[in-house]
């Protein structure tokens, strides 16, 4: 793929492998813990619950060593006057382009642990069914420099981006 | 998208009177028509008198039953005809106070509909996002002259209504259906003959809200007209090379019994037969008839033994579900009719069908995006291919309310010519499709190999004796899908058009280049070793997202570069780089 679509030019923050370490320790906590409460209280089920809650906890364990590092060498974005360029994913790549003359509106997103860590989500909508473009792992700085330019640039565009 | 509709729900007592409306120009509102429109009104009072005969029709049976059995009725009977009475009557009685409770408003930019009398409910939704009108009639409705009106906006793109008006007069409807998408403007009738210079005069589009009311009574008459006209011949429609934008082209389909097969044999026809024959069944006690002991009366059963019965079962069942699922589609499908058809702001695609139960759906050409053919697996050898519209506001998985398929089950031809008028050009669908890599279709075969494998192995771990050997017997079934997944794999840029098919049940997809409004490619780690990628256009109508999967990736970057042109210009990359995920950092 690289030799025929170069990648955007913009890394992400490395501070966003903390913020998708987190959340992948979250889920994996939670998981867990349902599983690891059941497996104390529901006797009966231990024969179960047993092997599926060993294979939770691989499996939460070898995502939150992986994914971050591997989605760190993946996300890339770039912002021009023509289009909105993304790349994400870690297991599946994808490559979102959309044109600024498409773009319906423009929301910076800061959640909990990304106001801690100083990060930012810029999420792009165009009218598609598809879902939006996201610009996850950004500097909050740059999130808002980047929204801000790009509310500029669509408001320019004539029509109604269908 | 979603600023088509303001709904306030849940507000007790009375709500403030909703300020005058404010008209797009001074000319409207001098026409009188809309000082008319912006009253609140009813909905026709002849709801009422069709509630009136719905409780006394269910009643009937109250009445009738004890004269049948001679005044002895026992609970067995007694049951099931009180039910069927009281639900009649409640929901009769519900459907009166809904219709005090509603009002409905038509000014110049909105049309507005209050309605609820526990929970008061207010919607409006602006004129200018109105992306279709649909009237349906049931044969209550159609013997009183009523027609509900469903508005459908932009704001959702599921099945549901935006607003309904169930239900107006039938000319009321008619009026409605003829105005609302535009604002105003001339209403035409519902035959599809233009006339002449006005045709193309009025496919002029417009502003919205800012047409004229010129016209606006004569569309009263209209809808009866075309509800009850005579099919015309089909010939019309095989003129597919028409200037784009030329007005209404006429019939392009009507009503074939060649296509009663296509669609009565399904497999809803065990399930209709199953519910025929619960139906019957409890129809039969009602009145005393014991239908289980009839059917065991035709046969000696005991001698066929319990392979035969079975069998006998089945085809019977069959037979009977599908004599049902045609006559239902008989029923629904009666003298349809696919026209294009001159609308006030442009042409609309209009089907309209039904014995008693009628619907007219307009689809605004200006919002025509592309068309979709579908061909299920199981009748894939009788090239049975469903057609619907890709357009903006209508979802392709409507098939639920219906308002984007333009043409039932009928053979590839019929499909194929069908939607060649409705995009004005035949050429997407009659070029041949590119063929995909091979290495997809190692992906296919790689895939069947291991579920099919994942099958045989939790069988074996799981199930007792030798039930794994049925996992074994999936795997040349698993390779066979394999190779038709494959082979339904194509893609093609025919002059403005996109055309990719894919699919189990093969999905043909014809889509205008211009509604393109991104691309995306995916790859998953296995296909970036077969050097495979998935390209997804994202569009604003139907689906939203339209894949041509497993392209060589050059293959893919070229035809999305191609599509839509100089988007991807800038980042096509022609020199090699060492890896993707080294070089440029920020």
């Amino acid at each position: 793929m690289a030799e025929v679509l170069v990648a955007p030019r913009h890394r992400v923050e490395r501070r966003a492998m903390g913020w998708w370490a987190l959340r992948a320790a979250a889920v994996t906590v939670v998981v867990g813990g349902v599983l690891g409460v059941g497996y104390l209280l529901i006797t009966p089920w231990r024969g179960v619950l047993g092997p599926v809650l060993l294979v939770a906890l691989g499996v939460g364990l070898v995502h939150l060593v992986l994914a971050p590092p591997w989605r760190y060498a993946v996300h890339r974005w770039e912002v021009t006057g023509e289009a909105v360029y993304v790349r994400s994913g870690w297991f599946v790549r994808e490559w979102r382009i959309a044109p600024i003359s498409r773009v319906q509106t423009v929301d910076t997103v800061r959640g909990p642990v990304q106001q801690a860590l100083g990060l930012a989500t810029v999420t792009v909508t165009t009218a598609s069914a598809a879902g939006p473009i996201t610009l996850v792992g950004l500097d909050h700085r740059t999130a808002d420099t980047v929204a801000r330019e790009l509310a500029e640039i669509t408001q320019a565009t004539p029509g109604d981006a269908t | 998208m979603s600023a088509g509709t303001d709904e306030h729900r849940g507000r007790g007592g009375d709500e403030p009177a909703t300020p005058p409306p404010t008209f797009p120009n001074g000319d409207e509102a001098a026409t009188g028509r809309s000082e008319q429109s912006a009253r609140w009104e009813r909905l026709d009072a002849r709801v009422i008198w069709v509630d009136l005969v719905r409780v006394l029709l269910s009643l009937v049976p109250m009445v009738v039953t004890p004269v049948v059995f001679g005044g002895v009725v026992d609970g067995s009977v007694l049951w099931p005809v009180a039910v069927v009475g009281a639900v009649g009557v409640v929901g009769a009685v519900a459907d009166v106070l809904r219709w005090l409770k509603t009002r409905y408003r038509i000014t110049g930019e909105r049309v507005e509909v209050r309605s609820g009398l526990l929970v008061r409910s207010h919607r409006s939704v602006r004129r200018d996002r109105i992306r279709s009108v649909d009237t349906t009639a049931r044969l209550r409705h159609r013997l009183a002259g009523l027609r509900v009106v469903a508005v459908r906006a932009g704001d959702r793109t599921g099945g549901s209504a935006s607003l309904r008006l169930d239900a107006v007069s039938a000319a009321t409807a008619a009026r409605l259906q003829d105005e609302l998408p535009t604002g105003a403007g001339t209403a035409t009738g519902t035959t599809a003959e233009p006339t002449g210079a006005e045709a193309g005069g009025a496919a002029k589009p417009e502003p919205a809200g800012a047409g004229t009311a010129t016209g606006t009574t004569s569309g009263a008459g209209g809808a009866e007209a075309g509800l009850r006209a005579k099919p015309e011949p089909t010939g019309v429609g095989t003129t597919t090379r028409t200037v784009p934008g030329a007005g209404g082209d006429g019939v392009l389909a009507t009503f074939r019994w060649a296509w009663v097969p296509y669609n009565a044999f399904t497999v809803w026809a065990f399930l209709t037969a199953a519910g025929l024959g619960w139906g019957a069944y409890w129809f039969g006690s009602t009145v005393g008839v014991d239908l289980a002991g009839v059917v065991a009366g035709l046969a000696d059963w005991g001698a066929l033994g319990t392979g035969w019965t079975v069998v006998v079962a089945v085809l019977a069942a069959g037979v009977v579900g599908v004599i049902g699922v045609g006559t239902a589609f008989v029923v629904e499908h009666w003298g349809f009719r696919l026209v294009r058809a001159d609308g006030p702001r442009g042409t609309v695609l209009r089907t309209s069908h039904g014995l008693f139960r009628t619907r007219r759906v307009d689809r605004d050409d200006a919002r025509l995006r592309g068309v979709e053919l579908r061909e299920p697996l199981p009748w894939r050898w009788s090239t049975a291919t469903e057609t619907s519209v890709v357009s903006t506001g209508l979802t392709a998985n409507s098939w639920t309310t219906g308002a984007s398929t333009i043409l039932p089950k009928a053979p590839m031809a019929d499909a194929r010519r069908v939607a060649g008028a409705v995009l004005r050009d035949d050429r997407p669908l009659a070029t041949p499709l590119r063929a995909h890599p091979p290495a997809a279709l190692r992906r296919r075969l790689g895939w069947a190999v291991l579920v099919s494998g994942l099958l045989t192995g939790g069988l074996w771990w799981f199930a007792p004796g030798s039930w794994w050997l049925a996992g074994v017997g999936v795997v040349p079934v698993a390779l066979g899908l394999a190779v038709l997944a494959y082979r339904s794999l194509g893609h093609a840029l025919v002059g403005q058009h996109l055309v990719t098919s894919h699919g189990l049940n093969r999905t043909t997809v014809v889509l205008r280049r211009g509604a393109v409004i991104g691309v995306a490619f995916r790859q998953s780690v296995l296909q970036r070793r077969l050097g495979l990628v998935t390209l997804r256009t994202t569009t604003a109508a139907g689906a939203g997202v339209y894949p041509a999967p497993d392209l060589l990736v050059a293959d893919g970057v070229a035809l999305a570069d191609a599509t839509v042109p100089g988007l991807l210009t800038p980042y096509r990359g022609e020199m090699p780089v060492s890896s993707s995920t080294v070089g440029s950092a920020a």
